[in-house]
């Protein structure tokens, strides 16, 4: 009995410590967004003076040469789009594949489970040349298609893996029933897929939300670029406002965390995608 | 008219496991067909077949005379109740009902004619509105097998529709399913491996085994008259006793004998058993047909074994008495009043004339056809 109250509180402190360690960036940058520069730059921990602002998100917002505003509708524009269509595209390719029987099934799955071990930075400069041949560079388009095939073979597998969870049984029920394969996958199929559907929209909205690195390579107009290429801008060459840069990440990371806290409730269900075969 | 027909029908699976072989099945119109085994023996992949779930690899199979072994399920006009019932969960009871009738573009008024009357047969009118999760077993049980009469299909299908519920509710919608069946006057074609489940519904009982069928015949056939060990062991409960034993012929009549005792074949019987004499056989006596001496009357001597009682369980309505006669373990179910004790001897009469005698090689029952079935029944 004793040993095991002794445990508990073991735990509950190691659990503790490691949450504050997660926790306190965060934290830090909270604090410095909502202070003026004044209280913050002897250490954001300082609570001399507390005097709460939205100031440094208003100024983020509407910041001359880089607005987070415009950088966040831009970040939109593509995430929206590009969470859209990979899933849409691999949700029916990752149900093909786990229900029918077809030639090299298996080394596709291989290929599709290959390609996610690819890393981004390998490909940087050929997708590069492709899209200057394609005349695609500082466009949308290209920053969309690139997110989309990048999306389409984890969404493939991590789908695959959880119709494999679904009942077959199900299945064959609406087949005797007479529906036809494109009914048994939108009428009876997809709606017992929103967990999954929910999850992985989440997961490729947050992967294109954030991502620097490929926006970096494809987009470069001042007006055309995202929100995450803005938050650098933010800094100084000699003056570093350090509510102003910590409001601009706030402002980029809230979405993700809004769209997490909404599909919360499928979010945990859906996860068995990555627990398949 | 709508029988089923299944002609020589045969399944190999794609790794080469043949599951199913030379299956020749008859399912009249309006009758109640179970296709009963062990797990493993054909009878789901033979009800997938019908279906149209499972291709077949051999043979043919036909439904209300029109072959289909090339058609669609949904074209072949039948209805299917799946073990774990197979309810879509993101559709209402009624829903789920309707489904079939909606993608058969049935008029709206039709589509609610039909599921009400299937919800008031069934007593589920109050749970229309409700999702599947929120309904007991029987419950789901019930919607799936509306879902099956709405269509009003010429062929009712059912997998083991029985064995996710638990035992009292089992007994009572085994009732249910019977009287549905007669007042639909559906033709069913049913899997279980429950032989109680089998015995109790079925107009006529298949009886498989590693894909091959060992018996066809209805509850009193299978059980009085087993074509080999396999049926005779797999229909009945407490299970058939077999006796190793050798058959002797002395003063005109054929005795089965073994260590310590002899028991003499009616005359009736004793003629097919003429080729077996000084041969091994097993034989074969249920244990309703093992009577303790004290309540057997008007039973001669030659008829009586001498056993070595182990257990006695007393079920109330009868007693089963585990015994042991020489090597062989038997069960007894005799009167409830016996005297017999666990740990001492007890004299057991034989119903000779219930006697089945099976050849150790081919293990068919020598005696199948000899005893005369209507002295059974009656």
């Amino acid at each position: 009995m004793r040993k095991k109250t002794f445990e508990k509180i073991a735990f509950s402190t190691i659990g503790w410590f490691i949450g504050l360690v997660w926790i306190l960036p965060v934290m830090g940058i909270l604090m410095t967004a909502i202070r003026p520069y004044s209280e913050v730059i002897d250490g954001w921990w300082r609570f001399d003076s507390f005097n709460p602002t939205f100031s440094n998100f208003i100024n983020a917002l509407t910041h001359p040469t880089a607005s987070m505003l415009e950088g966040m509708v831009n970040s939109l524009i593509i995430a929206v789009p590009a969470t859209i269509l990979p899933l849409l595209l691999a949700t029916i390719a990752g149900y093909g594949i786990s229900r029918y029987k077809f030639p090299f099934r298996k080394s596709l799955v291989v290929a599709v489970v290959l390609t996610l071990a690819l890393p981004q930075q390998m490909i940087a400069v050929p997708l590069f040349s492709i899209m200057s041949n394609l005349g695609l560079v500082d466009t949308y388009a290209a920053l969309i298609l690139v997110h989309t095939a990048w999306g389409i073979p984890w969404i493939t597998f991590f789908m695959r893996n959880y119709f494999k969870t679904l009942p077959n049984d199900m299945e064959e029920a609406a087949r005797i029933d007479g529906a036809t394969d494109f009914q048994i996958f939108y009428r009876v199929v997809l709606p017992n897929a929103f967990p999954a559907i929910a999850s992985a929209s989440a997961l490729q909205f947050t992967w294109v939300w954030s991502d620097f690195f490929l926006a970096l390579i494809l987009i470069y107009s001042p007006d055309r670029i995202l929100a995450t290429q803005r938050v650098p801008l933010m800094r100084g060459q000699y003056h570093v406002d350090w509510g102003l840069l910590s409001a601009a990440s706030i402002l980029v990371m809230i979405v993700p965390i809004l769209i997490y806290i909404f599909l919360q409730r499928y979010y945990v269900r859906g996860m068995v995608g990555w627990s398949g075969k | 008219m709508s029988e089923v027909l299944l002609e020589k029908v045969g399944k190999v699976f794609p790794n080469g496991f043949r599951a199913v072989s030379d299956v020749n099945v008859e399912v009249n119109d309006k009758e109640f067909v179970v296709l009963v085994g062990p797990s493993g023996c054909g009878k789901t992949t033979t009800l997938r077949m019908i279906a149209g779930l499972e291709e077949i690899t051999d043979g043919t199979i036909k439904i209300g005379g029109r072959v289909v072994n090339d058609v669609e399920p949904k074209d072949r006009d039948i209805a299917m109740v799946f073990q774990n019932y197979a309810l879509y969960p993101h559709m209402s009871v009624y829903e789920n009902m309707a489904f079939g009738l909606k993608l058969r573009k049935t008029p709206k008024a039709e589509i609610k004619k039909r599921v009400d009357e299937a919800a008031r047969i069934l007593g589920i009118e109050q749970l229309l509105d409700r999702k599947p999760k929120q309904l007991s077993g029987g419950q789901r049980q019930r919607v799936a097998v509306g879902r099956a009469i709405v269509r009003n299909p010429k062929v009712f299908l059912f997998d083991e529709p029985l064995s996710n519920l638990d035992a009292k509710l089992r007994v009572q919608m085994r009732a249910e399913l019977k009287r549905l069946h007669q007042n639909l006057e559906a033709t069913i074609v049913y899997v279980t491996h429950d032989q109680v489940e089998a015995m109790t519904m079925a107009d006529k009982i298949v009886i498989m085994k590693d894909g091959v069928i060992q018996q066809i015949g209805d509850p009193y056939t299978v059980y009085f008259e087993p074509r080999n060990i396999f049926v005779a062991g797999f229909i009945g409960t407490p299970a058939m006793n077999f006796i190793n034993g050798r058959l002797k012929r002395r003063d005109g009549k054929i005795w089965f004998a073994k260590e310590g005792f002899e028991v003499a074949v009616p005359d009736k019987l004793s003629k097919a058993l003429e080729k077996y004499k000084d041969e091994d056989v097993l034989l074969g006596i249920r244990p309703e047909d093992m009577y303790d001496k004290m309540f057997a009357k008007d039973v001669k001597d030659e008829f009586t074994v001498t056993g070595e009682c182990e257990v006695v369980e007393p079920l109330g309505s009868e007693t089963l008495i585990h015994a042991r006669i020489g090597d062989d373990e038997v069960v007894a179910k005799v009167d409830p009043k016996t005297r017999a004790e666990a740990g001492s001897k007890m004299d057991l009469v034989l119903d000779m004339t219930m006697a089945h005698v099976f050849d150790k090689q081919t293990e068919e029952n020598v005696l199948f056809g000899k005893h005369s079935l209507e002295e059974f029944k009656a």
